[in-house]
């Protein structure tokens, strides 16, 4: 992006009706690595990719169990999201707390998008830098939200935000009809065929790079473990959604 | 409210209600769950408001009665309806099911309790959500019990044997109503803040029902009344 006039601060509209600080808030979450969330009826899986900062460094996190019945991936600015990760806990235990019941998903968002929104109408703060996919179950079903810095928040069947992301939602495009029947094992491999799209040429997905995360109407968040994810990564080789599609 | 310009103004702690509702008896059946109460709000011991409704709808399927001072009452109710309206600011069509209800109240009564300031009451909270019964009591400390069937005030005392012998949790509806208009007849016998008028509200799989007030049986012309046996003068 292009410097513009009219952006120094959240406070100025520019003569476009834009306000530059959110957009360019919007373009960190583009800067950091790919994470995606596709849904079923019954599961929602997310799926990422971990950045390494250098050979002598582990790999950073980017999912986030939340309650027994949400999770969130992150892209951007991961101190950012640690405080919205903070937020977002906090607000389900004190929910837990008075109605011994989980916090409806969309509700929760809904708090979230309201907290981002208000970063960006002060002339002393500034927007979040951080991009989250929400997976969770609630008595409505099972849903995926996206939440931006501008205080907006989306829910989708299949989505993916972070670097190169554009990759895995033209392959989401082709294939998210059959998501909704899939099994969790089709889903998996569906979000790891659509990583795979978003990776350089040299890179390829191993079990320390890549973090999936599953949640069930029967099953609390869980992360995918070592042995789990090479499984997966195996049965990558042999994964054709077309006979997907001969099944139904 | 004290007028006194030494303690005007300070904020008061309740140690004893005013205005109280009687007892609430409350049971499961087939269905869903049926309560009773009578329609009286008891101003010490003077019968002051005689056609109280206390018999409240939280929700499309909870029910909630309480007995003890009938402004906690009031508030409580205003408290529930305000979680309910969260459904609407959010715009997400979920509310919140009896248990929810039930829960909060329990944390609100022991917030209360715990700063010696109660709200008191005896709480009651029924209702019907994904084919499950709900029934709980919720009482002046926070504690909170589900149960199949819920007594306070002076129908613990008397009603319980009433209770255990002419009903069970997978009766009919007539039959729980019969039980608790039976629990009521002995209660207006006995307990002396009691009314013979009593409302029954029940709810099911269709939603909350709360019937008119209905007057508690009652016979006056046993032999022994009409000729006053007890009252004859004694002669020495």
């Amino acid at each position: 992006m292009l410097k513009h006039l009219y952006d120094t601060d959240c406070v100025t509209w520019s003569p476009q009706g834009k306000l530059f600080q959110v957009e360019y808030a919007m373009e960190a979450v583009k800067q950091g690595s790919i994470c995606l969330g596709l849904k079923s009826s019954d599961y929602v899986v997310l799926c990422s990719l971990k950045r390494q900062p250098s050979e002598l460094a582990g790999y950073q996190e980017k999912q986030f169990k939340i309650d027994d019945h949400m999770a969130i991936a992150i892209a951007g600015l991961t101190a950012d999201a640690r405080v919205l990760c903070k937020y977002m806990r906090t607000e389900c235990l004190e929910y837990k707390y008075t109605y011994e019941s989980h916090h409806p998903v969309g509700r929760l968002v809904f708090k979230v998008a309201e907290k981002s929104q208000h970063k960006t109408q002060s002339g002393a703060k500034r927007p979040y830098g951080v991009g989250l996919l929400v997976a969770g179950i609630d008595p409505n079903g099972v849903h995926l939200f996206e939440t931006c810095p501008s205080g907006n928040y989306y829910e989708y069947k299949c989505q993916a935000i972070g670097s190169r992301s554009q990759a895995a939602r033209t392959y989401f495009e082709s294939w998210f009809h059959l998501f909704e029947k899939s099994t969790l094992e089709q889903l998996v491999l569906h979000g790891l065929s659509a990583i795979k799209k978003a990776i350089m040429e040299d890179e390829e997905l191993n079990e320390k790079n890549v973090e999936v995360g599953i949640l069930g109407k029967n099953q609390k968040f869980l992360h995918l473990n070592a042995q789990e994810l090479k499984d997966y990564i195996t049965k990558l080789e042999a994964f054709n959604p077309n006979s997907q599609i001969q099944q139904e | 409210m004290i007028f006194n310009s030494e303690l005007s103004g300070q904020q008061q702690h309740t140690t004893s209600p005013v205005v109280t509702g009687g007892s609430v008896i409350a049971l499961v059946y087939k269905g869903g769950v049926v309560i009773g109460t009578d329609t009286l709000c008891s101003y010490g011991s003077m019968a002051a408001f005689k056609n109280v409704e206390k018999i409240a709808q939280v929700s499309k399927n909870t029910l909630y009665v309480s007995s003890g001072e009938f402004s906690d009452f009031q508030q409580v109710v205003k408290e529930l309806a305000k979680i309910d309206r969260s459904a609407l600011q959010y715009d997400d069509g979920v509310h919140p099911s009896p248990r929810d209800y039930g829960n909060f109240l329990a944390r609100l009564s022991y917030k209360k309790r715990c700063k010696i300031n109660p709200l008191y009451l005896q709480n009651v909270i029924a209702g019907f959500h994904n084919g499950e019964r709900y029934l709980a009591l919720v009482d002046i400390y926070g504690t909170y019990l589900e149960s199949n069937f819920v007594t306070t005030g002076f129908a613990s005392y008397f009603c319980k044997a009433i209770i255990s012998n002419y009903w069970n949790e997978n009766c009919t509806l007539d039959q729980a109503k019969q039980v608790i208009r039976e629990c009521f007849k002995v209660l207006f016998c006995r307990d002396c803040r009691a009314h013979d008028m009593i409302q029954l509200g029940y709810v099911d799989e269709q939603g909350v029902h709360i019937e008119q007030a209905e007057r508690v049986e009652t016979k006056w012309d046993f032999n022994g009344f009409k000729t006053r046996a007890n009252e004859k003068l004694h002669t020495q």
